[in-house]
């Protein structure tokens, strides 16, 4: 077969362009820094590219989500603490009174204490974050716990909500959030669980509401404790005494329920930092242009095009025309 | 003197037949950039002997024709490799322009709807917030109109694409028009025993073009006529008789139809092949299937947020209402991937409270809505919205690589065809030259006979002085 001039300016031609096309491609990966410019550079490449790009994206929601919830529970934590103290104090004044030598005064004294305390109670019971009621279920905007004005120690029934000396406007639903792809945890108590001792709560009808066997009324116990020591009668303090210290150990049940799930947030966080980095690395793996390979590659082209061209200028001068 | 004189008419056409081929060798040197032109050449024959006593002695030389150079197999092959890259090249263009609209990049209809729940998430944080509901809302409205945007898109690049076939075809009917005015001119040249090389050329340059156009089938007949098929059959030229290609646009669509003899053919998809196979095949199937697959997409994802959405509860207290537009009320003719439309007019029907009594911090229904990104698989598939989503760019991905790749190698491979024809058919100066110094020295040498011969009839007339 001959060459023919065609044959020669064709080819020099077709491997000019291809050299030059491939060049452009790589000047493209090496100023992007990107191998996966277009889905065809690697088909195969843009679900899980997609796919780790959404979970980069749920990453920082739920690192951000988490850094949320961990603000409530370490506020909770705090305002827990605090009930902790009220109990204790109360404790140490029930049984200061119990102490025979006090006269009616002094008793007076201890009692008005105690009623600071329930309004400290109160107090915590309705406290806030970021102007959100951190104890009244989803009723966030409404404070939680009021004095009952109808309150009558003699008409006090413990399965009918509205004889309590507090009334709660709350509800029994506490705030869930999704920490990790799937799994939700609540990340704060409700009022009704950690000073009612009750985990259902209805609004409507308050001869639905009751404490739960073996639960407390931190209000109603502090009420009645008070009252036993104004009304100087020992059983009832005594009764008061135990019932005290069990609530304050209900108190620190929940406390401790809410400090496991904080744990649970903060390894999550953690977690989810790490898995952070590694979706990173896997992203780059499928997106970045190796930055050696590529100048490399880029120099490699060069050399072949710098070839090409001076072939292709030395191709007319070798003709049978020069020699004639 | 007899045999002098006839050695003088001899070297005659020695003469006359060295200049003709040279005349030949430059017709071939000045036609060496010529797209198609097949190098010729001049037949010589020794001009018949006659019976000169015991001997038979030649009379000279003759030029029985020029013929040219061809390979009707490499010819044929080089037409059935431009069919294959006019295929690829019809829709190399359009799938850049899809690679662009599904793009790997940031900014795509993943990240939207990443966006969109995140959004939600984000709610369930605070799900009382004017804010983060308000934000649901617009992120809603972003994701609608990045599916319009899309949508959008699709028709602009289908409008190009007619246009561009319009263009195409008006080009075409010229080349079929000239394929039948070369096929009256080679028969006639022919009927009178002489061949139609510049003309046979120009057909064959023809036909290549109208294989990668339109992927047209050729037979010859036995006038030298060739006859081209569209690959369904419908005939374009018949002798001297050309077909005319029309378009008819039907809304924004533009399909072909063919006017044989009086008659008018619809011509179809499958009736073409090459670069309007290609165009076609992306226009009528790449692209239809993929705006089918957003559209399955939008009413999947509309239909799965609008549920969850009204079993959720405003922070009005009110339940039922849909989030995005209802795709069930949409007409036969409203695309859904263009009608992604939030129906909220405002943040507080959002629905983010999964009970009736719609507290502020009850965010039940926005945790919902937030896992159907992972959770909700889109109907009669396993794949979420995302992934759904990426198998659409994969799907463009994986066309447009395989395009690439296909295109190259039917260029290579019609380079490669081409460069056999010229080893073939092609003219090569070096040869040339050799050729002109060959017939040059043949001119010469003839000539230097003739000046012999006269001399020896010049010699013969001195005797008599």
């Amino acid at each position: 077969m001959k060459a023919t001039q065609a044959t020669t300016y064709r080819m020099l031609g077709s491997r000019l362009d291809d050299i030059s096309r491939q060049l452009e491609d790589m000047r493209l990966m090496g100023t992007t820094n990107k191998k996966l410019n277009r889905p065809s550079d690697n088909p195969s490449a843009v679900g899980p590219v997609f796919n780790i790009r959404q979970q980069l994206a749920h990453v920082d929601r739920y690192v951000d989500t988490m850094g949320k919830s961990l603000d409530t529970m370490q506020a909770t934590d705090s305002h827990l603490d605090h009930v902790e103290n009220i109990m204790q104090q109360a404790k140490e004044i029930v049984t200061n009174a119990l102490n025979g030598a006090l006269n009616e005064e002094d008793r007076t004294v201890l009692a008005d204490s105690l009623a600071n305390l329930r309004k400290e109670l109160l107090a915590t019971a309705n406290s806030s974050i970021n102007g959100r009621y951190l104890f009244a279920g989803y009723q966030e905007n409404t404070v939680p716990f009021a004095e009952n004005p109808a309150y009558d120690p003699l008409l006090f029934n413990a399965d009918d909500s509205s004889t309590w000396p507090y009334l709660y406007q709350g509800d029994a639903h506490a705030t869930t959030l999704e920490i990790t792809p799937g799994e939700t945890i609540p990340i704060n108590l409700t009022g009704s669980n950690l000073f009612f001792g009750t985990t259902s709560w209805d609004p409507a009808d308050p001869t639905q509401n009751a404490t739960e066997p073996g639960r407390y009324n931190l209000f109603v116990t502090l009420t009645r404790a008070e009252e036993a020591i104004r009304a100087n009668s020992s059983d009832d303090m005594q009764a008061g005494l135990a019932d005290l210290e069990g609530a304050a150990q209900q108190n620190r049940q929940l406390r401790a329920q809410l400090g496991n799930r904080a744990a649970r947030v903060e390894t999550a966080m953690a977690h989810q930092e790490e898995t952070r980095v590694d979706l990173q690395q896997i992203l780059s793996r499928y997106e970045d242009a190796d930055i050696f390979e590529t100048f490399t590659a880029i120099m490699e082209q060069e050399t072949a095009l710098q070839a090409a061209l001076s072939i292709t200028s030395k191709v007319s001068q070798l003709s049978i025309l020069n020699y004639l | 003197m007899t045999s002098l004189l006839n050695a003088l008419n001899a070297g005659k056409t020695s003469l006359l037949t060295n200049q003709k081929s040279i005349e030949v060798v430059g017709t071939n040197i000045a036609n060496i950039n010529t797209a198609g032109y097949s190098r010729q050449r001049a037949d010589l024959s020794d001009v018949p002997a006659l019976n000169f006593g015991d001997f038979f002695i030649g009379q000279g030389v003759a030029v029985t024709s020029v013929s040219r150079d061809y390979n009707l197999f490499i010819n044929q092959q080089l037409q059935s490799k431009s069919i294959e890259y006019g295929e690829e090249t019809g829709k190399s263009n359009s799938l850049a322009e899809l690679e662009r609209v599904f793009n790997i990049g940031k900014d795509n209809l993943a990240t939207q709807i990443n966006e969109f729940f995140d959004a939600w998430r984000e709610l369930t944080t605070n799900p009382n917030g004017q804010v983060e509901r308000d934000i649901v809302i617009q992120r809603g409205q972003f994701l609608g109109d990045a599916f319009q945007g899309i949508t959008t898109e699709l028709d602009t690049i289908q409008q190009n694409m007619n246009t561009e076939i319009a263009a195409e075809i008006d080009g075409l009917n010229e080349k079929i028009a000239e394929v039948a005015r070369l096929n009256e001119r080679i028969s006639m040249v022919e009927v009178a025993g002489q061949s139609a090389n510049a003309a046979r050329d120009q057909r064959d340059v023809l036909l290549n073009e109208l294989s990668e156009a339109l992927g047209v089938q050729s037979y010859t007949d036995n006038r030298g006529m060739v006859n081209l098929l569209l690959p369904g059959g419908m005939p374009l030229v018949q002798g001297n008789m050309a077909s005319t290609i029309t378009t008819v646009s039907n809304g924004t669509d533009v399909h072909l139809q063919l006017q044989v003899a009086g008659s008018t053919l619809e011509v179809f998809p499958e009736n073409l092949g090459g670069k309007m196979k290609g165009m076609f095949t992306i226009r009528d199937e790449f692209i239809a299937g993929l705006r089918q697959d957003l559209n399955t997409l939008a009413r999947d994802f509309t239909e799965a947020i609008n549920t969850e959405h009204r079993s959720g509860y405003g922070s009005d207290g009110v339940s039922g209402r849909d989030f995005f537009l209802d795709m069930a009320t949409l007409g036969p003719n409203d695309v859904p991937s263009r009608n992604v439309r939030v129906v909220l007019t405002d943040g507080s029907q959002v629905a983010a409270a999964g009970n009736p009594a719609a507290a502020p911090g009850d965010n039940e229904a926005a945790l919902r809505i937030a896992q159907l990104e992972t959770g909700h698989k889109v109907a009669g598939t396993k794949d979420t919205f995302d992934s759904f989503y990426s198998t659409i760019v994969a799907t463009v991905g994986i066309e447009a690589a395989r395009n690439r790749l296909a295109l190259s190698g039917a260029r290579d491979a019609t380079v490669q065809l081409q460069n056999l024809r010229d080893g073939y058919s092609g003219v090569s100066l070096e040869e040339e030259m050799i050729d002109l110094i060959q017939f040059q020295r043949g001119f010469e040498s003839s000539a230097k006979f003739l000046a012999t011969v006269d001399e020896m009839i010049s010699t013969l007339l001195e005797l008599k002085r």
